[in-house]
């Protein structure tokens, strides 16, 4: 019955979309558009998140930073903001006239609704997300593993890259899948510093707003078409990374 | 061969261990849990940092303190370590295991070690399908394959039934002498260091306490606190005089009862006789053990018959006792090179 109920969204959607809503929306002028910039800004954000998060998630789990708990805390204060509140913020720290703005200014570039601006408040929205994830993958690996893999001859980059990885990889999947879908269904952050370019999550709210529920809904399929494959196919492969291990 | 002289700070106290471990020579060292055994594996292997100290394998320095420092890292330095949990690495094949350092033979080499160690039949198999038995061979031909000089074995059988840990106690002997490897084994079960070992080096509180032959440590321990961890389980008063003019002790002065040395009946020409009262008995293996009270100290002893039949009173003979002196080292032995003899106790 939770299950049931924990569908019933899904199960919702599915039922008041027809065949002919979806294709006309999705045929309207410029409506793939949004589409293409989730999965850029989203392919974009998990990149960032794999380079940046990675390694802090690495040293938060081995306790290799100083004063692990205040990292800690930092990373689950940014999960606890409310993505609205992060926006806001965001403003103050990379807004045209901070000095993050500034400096970022003399790339030629700006962090307000711009790409750019997209991809930064999808960062904060699904880093928390990569981090915690990622920092428990690590942290499930047996550090004596480690060790043993030293002690038999590997250096400590071939050790993380033989023994740590592919221990911690289903976890980090499943949780780059987590962050995947966060990126994509980032709204709170993205409704303030980067209403433009439209990707799906402002498509709907626009839409919504403009001609209402019935032309939304087709965008809400895409978005869980575009967002939900990532984690399936991470949940599949760590289930069957776990059978492989069991023999 | 091996030498290491280190000294850790641990942050209860700290470790101070020399050793020296020739070519397929094999040491065990001996304690209680948290002597500090591991540290001194640790150290050898390059996993803590020294406070002090020098550890060289076969004339290579791989840890320095003093000038020139030097401190080889854990993974140029050649040292096996096979710990309790045989730890396999869960994502590889026994095959991928066992070949799994750079310098490994994949090839016929391994092959033919796993057929040595009976594991022939389970190169295709994952790590989770393993006994432990089997895993723990596994772990060591890892060790094998990977060309380590020297085998450090950190309580590695202590999960295992009695029966698995003496064959593969004898695996690992046979393969150490073959090889010429010098080996480290630390235990905290007796028999375990016994069964390894050519030499025994008892560890308590990070000092090494007495090191020789397992049986001079047994036999002869230098102090009350040495005999405690080799299985002294009674320590009774020794009069003043003894009955035939001997082995008169200064005040204070014990002996130590181990309950494998001691037979039923009064043998005044083999050790100390003790007349005790029978507490209580229970079968324990082949014979019995039995509880005795000798005045305030009560002893167990195991002995091959039923002790019941001595109707409460029992005179048993303590083989050739150690003594320890009211400071608790050992007090030197008859000059005639036994331990106490003729007196009667109790």
């Amino acid at each position: 019955m939770i299950w049931i109920a924990l569908l019933g969204p899904v199960i919702a959607l599915l039922t008041h979309l027809s065949g002919g809503a979806i294709e006309s929306a999705l045929t309207a002028p410029g409506a793939l558009g949004p589409l293409l910039v989730s999965v850029e800004s989203g392919g974009l954000t998990l990149a960032v998140l794999l380079l940046v998060c990675t390694p802090l998630s690495w040293m938060l789990a081995r306790g290799t930073l100083p004063f692990p708990q205040v990292w800690e805390a930092g990373v689950l204060a940014s999960l606890l903001l409310p993505p609205l509140v992060i926006g806001l913020l965001l403003v103050f720290l990379v807004g045209p006239y901070t000095p993050v703005g500034e400096l970022i200014g003399h790339l030629h570039l700006s962090a307000t609704n711009t790409f750019l601006a997209l991809v930064i408040a999808e960062v904060y929205e699904s880093a928390p997300y990569y981090v915690l994830g990622a920092q428990a993958a690590f942290g499930g690996v047996d550090p004596r593993l480690e060790q043993q893999a030293g002690l038999l001859g590997d250096r400590p980059g071939r050790v993380f890259r033989r023994v740590t990885l592919p221990l911690a990889a289903p976890g980090l999947a499943m949780s780059l899948a987590i962050a995947w879908a966060r990126a994509m269904g980032a709204f709170g952050a993205v409704v303030i510093i980067a209403y433009h370019p439209f990707g799906i999550p402002m498509q709907i709210f626009t839409t919504l707003q403009e001609t209402g529920l019935p032309t939304a809904l087709p965008f809400a399929l895409v978005l869980l078409v575009v967002a939900l494959p990532l984690p399936l196919a991470a949940y599949i492969w760590s289930a069957r990374a776990g059978r492989r291990r069991r023999g | 061969m091996l030498d290491a002289d280190v000294e850790v700070d641990r942050r209860d106290f700290r470790v101070h261990a020399a050793v020296s471990v020739a070519a397929g020579e094999r040491l065990a060292l001996f304690g209680p849990s948290g002597a500090g055994k591991t540290t001194i594996l640790e150290a050898i292997a390059g996993l803590v940092p020294l406070r002090r100290g020098r550890v060289t394998l076969n004339g290579r320095v791989l840890t320095a303190t003093q000038a020139p420092q030097t401190a080889i890292p854990p993974w140029q330095r050649r040292v096996g370590l096979l710990r309790q949990d045989p730890g396999l690495f869960p994502h590889l094949s026994v095959r991928a295991n066992l070949g799994y350092a750079p310098t490994a033979d994949r090839g016929a080499k391994l092959t033919e070690l796993a057929g040595l160690l009976g594991i022939g039949g389970l190169l295709a198999a994952m790590p989770a399908r393993l006994s432990g038995g089997q895993a723990h061979r596994v772990a060591l031909g890892r060790l094998l394959l990977a060309d380590c000089d020297t085998l450090l074995l950190d309580e590695p059988y202590s999960g295992l039934d009695a029966a698995l840990r003496r064959s593969l106690t004898d695996l690992v002997v046979r393969l150490v002498t073959e090889r010429g490897l010098p080996a480290i084994l630390v235990a905290h079960e007796l028999p375990d260091a016994q069964a390894f070992a050519d030499r025994l080096a008892v560890l308590d509180h990070g000092v090494m306490l007495q090191m020789g032959t397992p049986h001079e440590v047994v036999l002869h321990p230098i102090s009350r606190r040495v005999a405690e961890l080799v299985g002294y389980l009674g320590f009774v008063p020794v009069p003043g005089g003894d009955a035939v003019g001997r082995n008169s002790g200064q005040e204070g002065t014990v002996a130590g009862i181990h309950p494998d040395r001691v037979v039923a009946g009064a043998h005044p020409g083999r050790g100390m006789v003790l007349a005790t009262t029978l507490a209580a008995h229970r079968p324990s293996g082949a014979g019995w053990a039995a509880d005795l009270k000798i005045g305030e100290t009560a002893v167990t002893c195991h002995l091959p018959d039923n002790p019941a039949q001595h109707d409460g009173e029992l005179l048993v003979t303590a083989l050739d006792p150690p003594r320890f002196g009211p400071d608790g080292t050992a007090q030197p032995a008859n000059t005639d090179g036994t331990g106490i003899r003729g007196m009667e106790c109790g």
